[in-house]
C-alpha cells in the first residue's frame, strides 16, 4: 500500500477493507484448555490413588498441584500465543477477563475453606462447587464470545454435573471418592478435554 | 462542508486507524500484513499518528525479537469517529 491523497469514495473503501481484514473469527488455541484438562485429570487420579492406598487426608494438599501449576503455565502460554498472532481484538480482552474474574473466585474461595478450616471447619466441598459451577459457566460464556459449540456444550455438561453435585451437598450425601472423582474427571472430560482437541484441530485445518 | 482530517486523509494511515480501530491492539507485522504495505514507509506512517496522539506505541522484545505494538488513543478513536462522520456529509451518506 502506497502513501497517497485519497478520493472520499476511495477512503470509504480502505475502511472497509480494513474492517473486513480484520473481521476473521478466530477461536483460539486449544493448548490452555488441554493442558488444565489433563493437569486436573491427573491431579484428580492422584489426589484418588493415595486417598486409596494411604487413606490418609492429608493427600488432598495435592489439589494446590492445579492452581499452582496452571497459574504459572497459563499466561506464558497465553503471551506466546498472542505474539505468534500478533493482534488482541475486543473479544480476546473480554474472555482473558472472564478467565482472569474466574481466577480471583478460585482465591476467595481458597481463602474462606482455609478460614473455615482454621475454626475446624471443613468446607473444601465449596471447591467442587467452584469447579463445577463458576468455570463450566465462564466456559459458555466464552464460547458465546467466540461462537464456539464445542465450548457451549462441554460448560453445559459441566453445569449439569456442578448442579447435581449441589444438590448431593444440600441433600447431605456424602461425595464418595469411587462415584465422584470419575464423575469429577468426566466433568474436566468434556469440559476442556474435548473442546480443546476440537478447537486445535479446527485451527489446524483453518 | 466539515473538513477531512489531513492525518487520516491518507491511503495507508487511514488503513492501520481502520484496523486498529476494529481491534484492542496490534502489532507491526500484523499492520504490515493486513496493509500490505512496505516496512520502511509503514514504520513512517505510525509515527505520524503517535506524534499527533493518535495511537500509542510501545517497543518491546518477543523472546530475542523487537515487537512494535500499536493502540488506538481515546484522541485517535475521536479524530477518526470525526473523519467518518465528514465523508459521510460528502458522500451524502
Amino acid at each position: 500500500m502506497e502513501e497517497k491523497r485519497l478520493t472520499e469514495q476511495e477512503s470509504i473503501n480502505i475502511i472497509a477493507t480494513m474492517i473486513s481484514r480484520t473481521k476473521e473469527r478466530y477461536i483460539g488455541d486449544g493448548n490452555i484448555m488441554l493442558l488444565w484438562g489433563w493437569l486436573i485429570i491427573l491431579v484428580t487420579c492422584l489426589v484418588w490413588l493415595m486417598l486409596a492406598l494411604t487413606r490418609n487426608p492429608a493427600w488432598n494438599w495435592l489439589w494446590f498441584l492445579i492452581p499452582v501449576v496452571g497459574g504459572i503455565a497459563t499466561p506464558i502460554m497465553a503471551k506466546k500465543s498472542e505474539y505468534k498472532r500478533g493482534v488482541t481484538t475486543y473479544s480476546d480482552k473480554i474472555s482473558s477477563q472472564i478467565w482472569l474474574t474466574v481466577g480471583i473466585i478460585a482465591i476467595v474461595c481458597t481463602i474462606i475453606c482455609l478460614g473455615f478450616g482454621i475454626m475446624g471447619i471443613r468446607v473444601w466441598t465449596l471447591m467442587f462447587i467452584y469447579a463445577l459451577i463458576i468455570v463450566p459457566f465462564a466456559e459458555i460464556a466464552q464460547g458465546l464470545i467466540v461462537r464456539e459449540k464445542s465450548l457451549i456444550a462441554g460448560g453445559a455438561c459441566g453445569v449439569v454435573i456442578g448442579l447435581f453435585t449441589t444438590s448431593c451437598l444440600i441433600c447431605d450425601i456424602p461425595l464418595f471418592a469411587y462415584w465422584f472423582l470419575p464423575m469429577y474427571i468426566l466433568a474436566f472430560a468434556c469440559m476442556m478435554l474435548i473442546p480443546g482437541y476440537i478447537i486445535n484441530h479446527k485451527a489446524r485445518t483453518k | 462542508m466539515k473538513e477531512l482530517d489531513p492525518l487520516l486523509h491518507s491511503q495507508l494511515r487511514l488503513a492501520v486507524m481502520s484496523i486498529l480501530m476494529n481491534v484492542e491492539q496490534a502489532d507491526f507485522v500484523y499492520l504490515k500484513e493486513k496493509t500490505e504495505s512496505t516496512a520502511g514507509n509503514l514504520s513512517i506512517q505510525i509515527e505520524k499518528l503517535s506524534t499527533a496522539g493518535y495511537i500509542s506505541v510501545e517497543k518491546g522484545f518477543s523472546g530475542k525479537k523487537p515487537r512494535t505494538v500499536c493502540q488506538v488513543t481515546e484522541k485517535g478513536r475521536e479524530a477518526f469517529e470525526r473523519y467518518v462522520e465528514a465523508l459521510k456529509t460528502y458522500l451524502n451518506l
